[in-house]
C-alpha cells in the first residue's frame, strides 16, 4: 500500500534521481520518473522531489518531458519559488524547432496555476499566436484564456482580445473554435463573445470542417445571433439543415435547439424540425450506452410537451428491457403514460401491468401510479388491472394501489363507485404510513358508499397505541369525524374513544391539537362541523382545465439540451411526486379544511419541487395598496391574449378556482382596463396587475412579489395564462 | 467545460484523477458516492448528479465510473458522448478498458487525456490523429523501447491535422490497397410468453477498414437501399448524394472507422432467428421448482446460429439448480443468481434442451414473477434485415484495390419473457 513507509520510498526515489549513474542511463532515469508519477497519481505526496524533477525536464525525450511537466503542473502551486526555476527550461522549449515540443511547453507553462506567472507567459503566448504550426496556435489561443483566469480581476487586455477576434479567420478550424472558447471565458463579465453578422456567417460556412464537438459548441454560440430578415434566417436554416441528421446525438440536439430558437416565429418550421429529428432522437433512446439512452429519453419528454403525437406510433420503443437501470425505466414509464391513445391502450397497460410485479418496490409503485394516471382517461380497464394487483397480496403493491385509488377518486369522480366497491370487497391493510393515510382518506371521504367502512376504521382505532406515525393519526381523526357526520350511529362510540385517547394520552402536540379542534368543533353541533370539515371530494379545478394541453414550444425550448431536465428531478420519483405534479390546487383552503388532504402537512419536502398556488387569508385593499407601492416590479410580460369577453363574475370565479384572488378591476368598457390580482405560493405572496391599453390589444402583466421566488412567478404566469386562454375559447 | 475527471472502480476506490483547470478536491466525489450508495446496483446510478457547486456527469463502463465535474452549463449529451469517447480511446489503445490496464498504462492515459482536452475543451479525439501523436503500446514496441530506450511519441506533428480533409492525413501509401466492410446487425427484441414479438428492431452498423493510397473517392451502393430510412453517417459521407441517389459517396479516413449506423424498426422487417419454448414454474409447497427450456431455429435464412448463450436472472430465493443439458454446458452462480447456458452451435435436427429442477430457500414464499431470459447469438454471413451491398467503386486513384464485404448478425438486447 502506498501509504505505509511512503517517506522511505520518497527518500529512496530522491537518492536514485540524484545519483549520477542513474542520470546517465536514460532508461533507468526514465523508469524512476515514471515511478514518481505513479505514486503521484495514487495520491502520495512526492512534492519534495521537485528540484530533482525540474532537472529531469532538460531532455530530448518527449515522453520524459511530458511526465515532468505533468509533475510540475501538479505541484507548482505548492512550490511557486521552485517552479520559477523550471520556467527557463520551458521558455527555451517554446522556441524548439519541433512544433510538438513548442506546443507542449506552452501548454504546461499556462497550466502552472500560480500567481505571478503572467509576466513570464505573456510574451511566449503572444509570439505563439502567430506560430506557423496550427498545433501551437491552438495551444496559444487557449493559453490566453488560462492567463486571464490567473488574474481574473485585472482589466481585460484589449490587444489580446482583438488578436483573438482576428484569429477567428484562421485556416485551422480548431484554432477558430478555440478562439471562441477563449473569448467566451475572457469576456465572461461582458456577456461573452459577440456574434455579429460577419462572424455568424463565417462560422456557418466553416461548420462542415469542424469536428463534432466543435460543431456542437458553435451551434450553441450561434444561439446569440439574431438574423435581421426572414431571407437571412432561411439561408442560415438551410445551411444547418444537414446537421439535423448528424451521426452524433449531441450535434443533432444542438442543431434542433438552434432551429427552435431561430424559427421561434415560424411554427411550421419548428414543427418540421421536430419531425425530422424524431428519428435520431428515437435512435438515441435505444443507443448502446445507457447514459445516452437516458439523455435521449429526457429530450423526447421535452419535445412531447408540445407535440405529444410525434412519438405515438413508436410507443413500443419505450417498453422497458429487463436489464435496464431504474432511472431509464422511470423515464420510459412517464413517456408511456403520455403516449396512450385508443389504439395502444390495452398493449401499454399490459406492459405496465408486468412492471407492477418488478423486484424493485419503487419501480413497482411507479408503474402502479402510471396506471393510475392512465385511469383518468381509461378508467375501466385500469381499475380491472389495479383490482387484480390487490389479489397478489404484496404489501408494497397494495399500498401503492390504494394511494393510486385515492388520487384517482380525487381527479376522476366518476370512478368513485367502482373504487368503493373494490375497497369494500376487502383489501389488505397497507402497512406503510402512506398507504394507511390513503386508505383512511378514502374511508373518510366516501364512507357513505362502503358498508364496512366503520369496522375497518375501528380496527385502526383499536391499534392506535402501536401506531407510530403522527400523520396517520391525524388522518384517522379527520376520517373518523367525516364518517361520523354521515353515519353517526355506527361511529359515535369509536369517535369518542379516539378523541379521548388523542386528547388524554397522545404525546404528539399536533395530534392532540387536532383532536382538541375537532372536539370543540363537535361541541358547536353537527351542522357547524359539517360546514367546516367536509370539503370538495374531487379536484374542483378539473372543470376548468380538462385534458393535457399542448404547451407552446417556447415553454421548454430555452432549457432544451441543458442539464436542468436531466437533473431536475430526483431520478426515482416517488409515487406522490408524480401525482403531486398535477395537483396545483391540493392545498386548497388548507386553513379551513385541515383534514381534506394531508399531503400539505406531511412536510415541506413534498411541496418544494412542485409549486402550487393557494388562496390563504384574504388581503385587505389597504395592505395590498401599501405593498404594491413598496415593492418593485419583478417581472413584466405581454401575455399574448386579450381580455376575456366574459362577465366580470365569471373571470373572478375562474381565477379563484385556480387559487388566484381578484382584488379589484375597472368596469368592462373603460380604456385602459386594469385588474389587480394576488395569490400565495409556498411562502411567498404574489401581487399582479393586468393592463390592457386599447381594446383587443394583448394584456400586459406586471408582477411583484415578497419574498422573491422566480419559480412561483413562472408557475403563476402559466396558470394565469391558461385560465385566460380557456376563457377566451368559450 | 469539463473541469475534472475522476475514475472510480466498482468498489468505490478513486484510482485516477485529472484536472484541466484548477484542482478540484476529491471530496466533490462524496456526492457521487452518496448517489452510488442509494442506487444499490452500480447500473442504477443516475448519470447526472447535482451538487451545490457542480454537476457531476458520469458514465459506467466496464466496471469503471467515469465521473466528470462540470461547472458551467453544458449540453449533457455532449459530455456523455465525450466520456464514452474517452473510454473507447482507452479500449482502442489498450485492447480493453479496465482498471488494471489503465493503471498499467497510466503514463499513456495521462498523455491521452492531456491531448484530448485542453482547458476543458475537446481537442483531438479522432483515433487516427491521436495515434500519430501518441503511439499505442504493443508488445513488440514496448520490447524495442526497453532495449533502445526510445519513446512511443510521434516525432513529427500529425499531418492529418494539416490536410484539407480533417479526417484523412495526406500522403498515405500502401503496397496492398484494400477496403473491407463489415455489416454488423444487432437484433433488439422482446418476446412474450407465447413467443409473439412485443418489440423488435435492428441496429446496424457498417464498420470499414480502408487502407488505400492517396486520396481515393469511394462510392458504395446497396441492392435494397429502401430498407434504410433511419441512418446516420460518418462526417465524411456526402449527405446530399445519399438523399438524392441513395449512394454512399465519401473520401474515407485512413484505417478503421464506422461508416454508418442505421435502425430498422418496422417490425415486419425484423426476422427473429430463434424461438424459445420454456416452462419455468415454482411449486406452492416443497420449496422447489421446475425448469424446461428448448431453443430452436425460426427464421435463419438457411444459415447456422452460433455462439448461442441463454442467460436467466433467477429470483433471489433460488438456491441451486440441478439441470440436465442435452447440448452445451450450464452454470448457475448462486451469488448473482444468474444461470448461464452456453449452447454453442444450434443444430436444427437435434434441438438443445435444458431440463431439471430448481431448489428454493425453504420457507420463503413462492416468487411472484418468473425470470426473463436473455439470449445471445451470432449468425455469420447474414444481415438479418436482408441488406446487401451491391458494389463499391473508386474514383480519383488509378490502382485496383482489393474489396470485401462481410455480414454478421448478433443478438443485442434480446429478451424472452416467461
Amino acid at each position: 500500500m502506498p501509504y505505509f513507509g511512503s517517506e522511505e520510498m520518497v527518500k529512496e526515489l530522491k537518492r536514485a534521481l540524484s545519483n549520477p549513474h542513474v542520470q546517465s542511463d536514460r532508461l533507468r532515469y526514465k523508469n524512476y520518473i515514471t515511478k514518481v508519477i505513479r505514486y503521484m497519481t495514487q495520491g502520495l505526496d512526492v512534492s519534495s522531489l521537485f528540484m530533482d524533477m525540474v532537472k529531469a525536464s532538460a531532455t530530448v525525450d518527449i515522453v520524459q518531458k511530458k511526465l515532468v511537466y505533468l509533475y510540475m503542473c501538479t505541484y507548482a502551486s505548492d512550490k511557486p519559488d521552485l517552479a520559477l526555476l523550471a520556467i527557463n527550461t520551458l521558455r527555451k522549449d517554446c522556441a524548439d524547432p519541433n512544433p510538438m515540443v513548442r506546443g507542449l511547453a506552452l501548454r504546461n507553462m499556462c497550466n502552472f496555476r500560480m500567481p505571478g506567472m503572467t509576466e513570464y507567459i505573456e510574451q511566449p503566448i503572444v509570439a505563439a499566436l502567430r506560430d506557423k504550426a496550427s498545433y501551437v496556435r491552438r495551444v496559444a489561443v487557449l493559453g490566453c484564456a488560462k492567463m486571464h483566469s490567473l488574474q481574473p480581476n485585472t482589466e481585460i487586455d484589449g490587444r489580446i482580445v482583438n488578436e483573438l477576434y482576428a484569429l477567428l479567420r484562421d485556416p485551422d478550424p480548431v484554432v477558430v473554435v478555440n478562439c471562441l472558447r477563449a473569448l467566451e471565458e475572457i469576456l465572461k463579465d461582458e456577456g461573452g463573445v459577440v456574434i455579429n453578422k460577419p462572424i455568424a456567417h463565417h462560422l456557418l460556412n466553416r461548420m462542415k470542417e469542424l469536428d463534432s464537438w466543435a460543431q456542437s459548441e458553435v451551434l450553441n454560440f450561434l444561439l446569440r445571433y439574431h438574423p435581421r430578415s426572414d431571407d437571412e434566417l432561411f439561408d442560415i436554416l438551410s445551411l444547418l439543415d444537414s446537421f439535423l441528421q448528424s451521426s452524433h446525438a449531441h450535434v443533432v440536439v444542438s442543431t434542433l435547439r438552434l432551429f427552435l430558437h431561430l424559427a421561434s416565429a415560424h411554427r411550421a418550421v419548428q414543427a418540421d424540425a421536430l419531425l425530422r429529428t424524431s428519428a435520431p432522437l428515437l435512435a438515441t433512446c435505444s443507443a448502446v450506452s445507457r447514459e445516452l439512452r437516458f439523455a435521449g429519453l429526457c429530450h423526447v419528454q421535452q419535445v412531447m410537451r408540445s407535440q405529444p403525437g410525434l412519438f405515438a406510433t413508436h410507443y413500443k420503443r419505450f417498453f422497458c428491457g429487463y436489464s435496464e437501470p431504474s432511472y431509464i425505466k422511470f423515464r420510459k414509464m412517464e413517456i408511456l403514460v403520455e403516449l396512450v391513445n385508443d389504439e395502444n391502450v390495452s398493449l401499454v397497460l399490459e406492459e405496465l401491468r408486468s412492471y407492477c410485479t418488478d423486484v424493485s418496490p419503487e419501480l413497482a409503485q411507479a408503474a402502479i401510479a402510471a396506471i393510475g394516471r392512465i385511469a383518468r382517461t381509461y378508467s375501466e380497464k385500469c381499475l380491472d388491472i389495479l383490482t387484480g394487483l390487490l389479489a397478489l397480496k404484496q404489501d408494497h403493491i397494495t399500498s401503492a394501489v390504494i394511494q393510486t385509488f385515492r388520487d384517482l377518486v380525487w381527479f376522476c369522480p366518476q370512478s368513485t363507485a367502482a373504487v368503493c366497491q373494490t375497497v369494500e370487497a376487502g383489501v389488505d391493510r397497507p402497512q406503510d404510513s402512506e398507504g394507511k393515510q390513503a386508505l383512511l382518506w378514502l374511508l373518510g371521504a366516501h364512507g357513505d358508499q362502503m358498508g364496512s367502512a366503520p369496522y375497518v376504521m375501528e380496527g385502526y382505532i383499536d391499534g392506535l397505541k402501536t401506531e407510530l406515525s403522527s400523520t396517520v393519526k391525524m388522518e384517522l381523526l379527520t376520517a373518523t369525524v367525516k364518517m361520523f357526520l354521515c353515519r353517526p350511529a355506527e361511529t359515535q362510540d369509536m369517535l369518542g374513544r379516539l378523541l379521548h385517547y388523542c386528547i388524554e394520552e397522545e404525546s404528539d402536540v399536533c395530534v392532540r391539537d387536532r383532536a382538541l379542534l375537532y372536539y370543540r368543533l363537535l361541541q358547536r353541533g353537527a351542522e357547524e362541523t359539517r360546514r367546516v370539515v367536509t370539503g370538495p371530494k374531487s379536484d374542483p379545478s378539473m372543470s376548468v382545465l380538462t385534458g393535457r394541453q399542448e404547451e407552446p414550444i417556447s415553454e421548454w425550448a430555452s432549457t432544451f439540451n441543458t442539464l436542468g431536465p436531466l437533473a431536475g428531478r430526483d431520478s426515482c420519483p416517488q409515487t406522490d411526486a408524480i401525482s403531486a405534479a398535477d395537483q396545483p390546487s391540493y392545498s386548497a383552503g388548507e386553513e379551513l379544511l385541515p383534514g381534506s388532504e394531508d399531503v400539505t402537512l406531511s412536510g415541506p419536502g413534498d411541496t418544494e419541487e412542485e409549486i402550487s398556488l393557494s388562496l390563504g387569508a384574504p388581503l385587505s385593499h389597504e395592505s395590498f395598496e401599501k405593498m404594491w407601492l413598496d415593492l418593485e416590479i419583478l417581472h413584466r410580460q405581454a401575455l399574448g391574449v386579450s381580455r376575456p369577453r366574459t362577465a366580470p363574475d365569471t373571470l373572478q370565479a375562474s381565477l379563484q378556482l385556480e387559487k388566484i384572488q381578484t382584488l379589484a378591476f375597472t368596469p368592462a368598457d373603460t380604456v385602459p382596463w386594469k385588474a389587480y390580482i394576488y395569490t400565495r405560493s409556498t411562502g411567498t405572496l404574489i401581487l399582479a396587475e393586468l393592463l390592457q391599453g386599447a381594446t383587443d390589444e394583448s394584456l400586459v402583466l406586471s408582477v411583484k412579489q415578497q419574498p422573491v421566488n422566480q419559480h412561483a412567478i413562472r408557475r403563476f404566469v402559466s396558470v394565469l395564462k391558461s385560465v385566460l386562454q380557456t376563457l377566451n375559447l368559450e | 467545460m469539463i473541469h475534472s475527471l475522476f475514475l472510480i472502480n466498482n468498489a468505490g476506490d478513486l484510482f485516477l484523477e485529472k484536472h484541466w483547470k484548477s484542482v478540484i478536491s476529491r471530496s466533490v466525489c462524496d456526492y457521487f458516492f452518496e448517489a452510488r450508495e442509494k442506487a444499490v446496483e452500480p447500473d442504477n446510478v443516475p448519470p447526472v448528479i447535482r451538487t451545490p457547486h457542480h454537476y457531476l456527469i458520469n458514465i459506467y463502463r466496464e466496471k469503471i465510473f467515469f465521473v466528470s465535474v462540470i461547472q458551467t452549463e453544458v449540453p449533457p449529451l455532449f459530455v456523455i458522448e465525450f466520456l464514452h469517447r474517452v473510454a473507447e480511446t482507452f479500449q482502442d489503445y489498450f485492447g480493453e478498458c479496465s482498471e488494471t490496464t489503465i493503471k498499467d498504462n497510466v503514463v499513456i492515459v495521462y498523455e491521452l487525456l492531456e491531448e484530448m482536452l485542453d482547458n476543458g475543451f475537446p481537442l483531438a479525439t479522432e483515433s487516427n490523429i491521436l495515434k500519430e501523436l501518441i503511439r499505442p503500446p504493443t508488445i513488440l514496441r514496448s520490447m524495442v523501447n526497453t532495449i533502445t530506450g526510445s519513446s512511443n511519441v510521434g516525432e513529427t506533428l500529425p499531418t492529418g491535422q494539416l490536410s484539407t480533409i480533417p479526417w484523412r492525413r495526406a500522403g498515405v501509401k500502401y503496397t496492398n490497397n484494400e477496403a473491407y466492410f463489415d455489416v454488423v446487425e444487432e437484433i433488439d427484441a422482446i418476446l412474450d410468453k407465447s413467443g409473439t414479438t412485443v418489440f423488435a428492431e435492428i441496429q446496424g452498423v457498417i464498420e470499414a477498414c480502408v487502407k488505400l493510397s492517396g486520396m481515393p473517392d469511394l462510392s458504395l451502393s446497396f441492392m435494397n437501399p429502401r430498407l434504410l430510412d433511419d441512418v446516420s453517417f460518418h462526417p465524411c459521407v456526402r449527405y446530399k448524394r445519399w438523399e438524392s441517389e441513395r449512394v454512399i459517396s465519401f473520401i474515407p479516413p485512413d484505417g478503421n472507422f464506422q461508416l454508418m449506423s442505421y435502425h430498422i424498426s418496422a417490425q415486419n422487417l425484423v426476422a427473429i432467428p430463434v424461438y424459445v419454448k420454456q416452462n419455468i414454474s415454482f411449486f406452492e409447497t416443497g420449496s422447489s421448482g421446475r425448469m424446461d427450456i428448448t431453443v430452436g431455429p425460426k427464421q435463419t435464412m438457411g444459415k447456422t446460429v452460433e455462439c448461442l448463450v441463454v442467460t436467466v436472472h433467477m429470483p433471489k430465493v433460488v438456491l441451486s439448480a440441478n439441470l440436465n443439458a442435452t447440448q452445451g454446458t450450464y452454470n448457475y452462480d448462486p451469488v448473482t443468481k444468474i444461470l448461464v447456458w452456453d449452447i454453442g452451435k444450434l443444430n436444427p435436427q437435434k434441438l438443445p434442451n435444458l431440463k431439471g429442477s430448481l431448489s428454493l430457500q425453504s420457507g420463503a414464499p413462492k416468487p411472484e414473477e418468473n425470470p426473463s431470459l436473455n439470449i445471445d447469438l451470432k449468425i455469420q454471413q447474414l444481415a438479418i434485415s436482408g441488406l446487401k451491398v451491391n458494389r463499391l467503386d473508386m474514383y480519383g486513384e488509378k490502382y485496383k484495390p482489393f474489396k470485401g464485404v462481410k455480414y454478421v448478425t448478433k443478438a443485442g438486447k434480446f429478451q424472452v419473457r416467461t
